[in-house]
């Protein structure tokens, strides 16, 4: 069964239409990236699908069950995680506290307890790199450990699917290059779907995902291999401002 | 006999509406502008009334003289509170801003209370009265009306007109958008609160021209609440949405005394304030926005 | 199973301060009143924790359950005093209602209010105080604006001496057992599952939401603890003690403001905190009295303003970061 399907989602903001008839379906264990320029609807895409808006058309299925109008906590128990652009840490909590959060209420299973999820937590920790930090508290935390923290918190909720947004932005490429590698060894061994959402075609994309989406105010635009987007002109016209033939200015 | 009963009561109740909604006015804007409530809002009320008898008692000057005092008063009051206290806590979270307006509230009480005594104190406005067919109005009433449309419609030009206005409806709208516009956010919060505070403050003066009694250094706390539920009723954000808010809530709170009093075995006045408490329930639940406000 | 145990230290030092305080009020004469005041204090103090620290929301009508819990015992004493076979039965009963009257008022605000951020919340609490209190007056149940005095149902249903032991000496021990429970409870929350939960939300709503927490049930199992506990306080050290209640007292808000301060000063979120902050408050307090009365809030008002902005963590807060790493941590939180 496909792990996320979107069928026809508009969502409205008053008059201001951000997400205009989107489907796409991922299956589990792709590696995805979402491109788009500024104000192409992404962010409120990312809502939509994680709960925090519900469209006002179209439906969002998870391993074929109609998430639409479920409330944001109960899509991550279904395996539904989620990182934001600028982190969002639980600031007076520490780091080890931060991820445990993840695994006591994001899992599947739903009962694991506040021990285990500590022990589960150390274990995420020591994958991104930041087991020196365990006991700081989260809100000390440079902005790159935050965004790794992030990641750890997500991932401790054993996703099936994890919707990472911006996750590269700002950072080194040679910080880049490692995350790349890291995600495509977690995605092999705890067989994840990672949809990552970026401004631009970049070097991380490249390497990392194998599929493409770009949107083009709010609406989906291209959804194709990576090297069949990158070479596609409506890509390039999209990030030089003129709109692509077909579309509305 | 009831017909008429009501009627006049009703139109008491539209005057001391315009009243209250002008009281409210402020706690919209400071709320509209900062996001945050001022829960100490009936001790700035308190501070007009007192302002006012002490006008009227100390120098036997009229309490129209009173409303421009209050008002610079209240403002200086405003830019006070705001920079010793509010600007400290923009990025705390809620919860502060909750407690230090409240805490500002309870320290205007004791400081008043030092000050004047506990006692109830009150003055005589002798101004004559209008007879109307249905009801009477003292003509200090009618004074307190005129004044409070007088200032609502000052401060509606302010905000359309003015530069200033204009800066403080943008960041209404949008702050991050106003500051990359060049407008001087924390300048403009500043102001607002200030405005805020006077608004407040004269509307004390406005009240005590209404009811000239009871004014003692406790007598904000039932205002506060009436504030909350008129605010609410016209839309959190929204000054004007405030001023219609109090009409309604005058025309209630009257139109249900009367019938209130009606019933047998039944305490009319309380019954009113617990029927503003229903409102406010009612309407946080159902529109929180207000019945006035945008969606 | 000693993992399990090392959890509760921290209800130590707590304990501790508990049992001096008992102690030295019952041994030392002419202290007890001013032990029992701070009992109180301290009672209130842990039990507004349970809901301000934890979720960082504010109830402006927290003294509504108190006033509850007050009426709860005042009507079982009122209604069963005829019924003397149930001896001490009356009294627990009492607390029993007490503390199912202040739950279901809880429950009932709680699913409508919880919903509501911030200050729409905090509004939607003044409006349940005062709203409460006017139904009871303009309705006039339970008395209406002349309360209940049932001081002499009491004497009839345990006769004169008994009840006067019961008043003066049993109400203020009852309030000692609360606060103890009202600590074990929080140390109870603070380290399981709900602490986790109360902190995301309290931290970040909606990040805690993407994370799986149901916040409202969390916010919603914070609130009735807190206000259940409010309720039995009231039924102790305002109805049993007193004999009497009265609705503008019982819903004063000058008590919900002395918790505010309590919480404040000793550490919003922490376990001693409340306790701290009952100490130095029901102190000063005392001392203020006695030395410039009528004042005591005018000279707390701009305190709760300087901890506000200064020293938002209170005094256990500032503590756990000079006493961070060392053996202390353990016992300071």
């Amino acid at each position: 069964m496909t792990l996320l399907k979107l069928e026809n989602v508009t969502k409205r903001f008053g008059g201001l239409t951000a997400v205009n008839k989107m489907s796409f379906e991922i299956e589990q264990g792709e590696s995805i990236a979402i491109v788009g320029p500024n104000g192409s609807g992404k962010t409120t895409l990312y809502n939509v699908i994680s709960g925090v808006y519900f469209p006002e058309e179209g439906e969002v299925f998870f391993e074929d069950k109609n998430i639409t109008h479920l409330p944001s906590y109960r899509r991550a128990p279904l395996g539904l995680g989620r990182t934001f652009q600028i982190p969002r840490p639980f600031s007076s909590a520490t780091v080890r506290e931060n991820v445990a959060v993840g695994a006591m209420f994001g899992t599947l299973s739903h009962q694991i307890g506040v021990d285990e999820s500590l022990k589960i937590a150390d274990h995420y920790i020591e994958l991104v790199g930041l087991s020196a930090h365990l006991d700081k508290e989260a809100g000390s935390l440079t902005p790159t450990e935050k965004k790794l923290m992030e990641i750890a918190r997500a991932l401790a909720m054993k996703p099936k699917l994890l919707l990472m947004d911006e996750a590269l932005a700002g950072m080194h490429p040679r910080d880049i290059d490692k995350m790349v590698t890291f995600l495509k060894k977690v995605k092999e061994e705890e067989n994840i779907a990672i949809v990552s959402m970026v401004e631009h075609i970049m070097r991380a994309v490249v390497g990392f995902a194998e599929r493409v989406i770009v949107m083009y105010q709010g609406e989906k635009l291209i959804d194709a291999t990576t090297a069949q987007a990158l070479s596609d002109p409506r890509v390039v016209e999209v990030y030089l401002g003129h709109p692509p033939e077909g579309t509305h200015a | 006999m009831i017909g008429t009963q009501l009627a006049g009561n009703l139109m008491q109740g539209l005057v001391l509406g315009g009243i209250y909604g002008m009281a409210t006015m402020g706690l919209s804007l400071i709320f509209g502008v900062l996001r945050v409530v001022n829960v100490g809002h009936g001790a700035f009320i308190m501070v007009g009334a007192f302002i006012t008898l002490w006008i009227f008692t100390a120098f036997g000057l009229t309490p129209v003289i009173a409303i421009p005092v209050a008002l610079i008063v209240g403002m200086a009051i405003g830019f006070v509170f705001f920079y010793l206290v509010m600007r400290r806590l923009i990025k705390a979270p809620e919860l502060a801003t909750l407690l230090a307006t409240f805490a500002v509230g309870i320290l205007l009480e004791e400081i008043v209370k030092l000050i004047f005594g506990s006692e109830f104190r009150g003055y005589n406005w002798p101004v004559g009265k209008i007879v109307l067919p249905i009801t009477v109005f003292p003509m200090s009433k009618i004074y307190a009306f005129i004044g409070s449309i007088a200032i609502a419609m000052l401060l509606y030009i302010w905000f359309k007109k003015t530069r200033a206005g204009t800066a403080v409806r943008s960041v209404v709208e949008d702050s991050e958008g106003a500051r990359v516009c060049g407008v001087n956010v924390s300048w403009v919060y500043a102001l607002s609160f200030a405005i805020g505070i006077g608004l407040t403050v004269t509307s004390g003066v406005l009240l005590t021209m209404f009811i000239p009694v009871g004014i003692n250094p406790y007598m904000g706390g039932g205002y506060t609440l009436k504030a909350f539920v008129i605010a609410v009723l016209g839309g959190l954000t929204s000054p004007y949405g405030a001023f219609f808010g109090g009409l309604i809530f005058g025309l209630i709170e009257n139109g249900s005394y009367t019938l209130f009093a009606l019933i047998p075995g039944v305490e009319a006045f309380a019954m009113t304030r617990f029927l503003s408490f229903l409102i406010l329930l009612l309407i946080l639940l159902i529109k929180p926005t207000g019945l006035l406000g945008a969606k | 199973m000693k993992g399990k145990i090392v959890k509760y230290y921290p209800l130590v030092p707590v304990y501790i301060v508990y049992i001096l305080l008992f102690l030295i009020g019952i041994n030392v004469s002419g202290m007890w009143q001013l032990v029992a005041m701070l009992a109180f204090y301290c009672a209130i103090g842990q039990a507004f924790n349970i809901f301000l620290g934890m979720t960082g929301y504010v109830d402006f009508g927290y003294v509504a359950f108190m006033g509850l819990g007050t009426y709860g015992m005042a009507l079982s004493i009122l209604y069963l005093h005829q019924f003397q076979w149930l001896g001490i039965g009356i009294i627990i009963i009492g607390l029993l209602i007490a503390l199912i009257m202040a739950s279901l008022l809880s429950i009932a605000v709680g699913a409508v209010a919880l919903r509501l951020r911030g200050a729409y919340f905090a509004i939607a609490t003044i409006g349940v105080n005062e709203g409460f209190r006017f139904l009871i007056e303009g309705a006039k149940i339970w008395g209406g604006s002349e309360g209940i005095i049932f001081s002499g149902q009491l004497a009839q249903a345990f006769g004169k001496e008994t009840a006067s032991v019961l008043s003066t000496l049993w109400a203020d021990i009852f309030l000692f057992f609360i606060a103890g429970i009202a600590a074990l409870i929080t140390i109870y929350y603070m380290r399981g599952k709900i602490g986790y939960a109360l902190t995301a939300l309290r931290e970040d709503e909606d990040a805690a939401k993407v994370m799986g927490i149901n916040v409202t049930k969390y916010k919603i199992i914070a609130f009735i603890t807190s206000s259940s506990l409010a309720g039995v306080v009231g039924a102790s050290a305002w109805a049993l003690k007193l004999t009497y209640v009265f609705p503008p007292q019982a819903f004063e808000i000058h008590y919900t403001v002395e918790c505010i301060i309590i919480v404040l000063l000793g550490g919003a979120g922490t376990l001693l905190g409340p306790v701290v902050g009952g100490l130095i408050y029901g102190l000063t307090k005392y001392w203020l009295t006695v030395i410039v009365p009528g004042f005591q809030l005018l000279i707390f008002a701009p305190i709760i303003i300087i901890i506000i902005v200064a020293f938002p963590e209170g005094i256990i807060g500032v503590l756990k970061r000079r006493f961070k790493g060392s053996a202390f941590k353990k016992f300071i939180i």
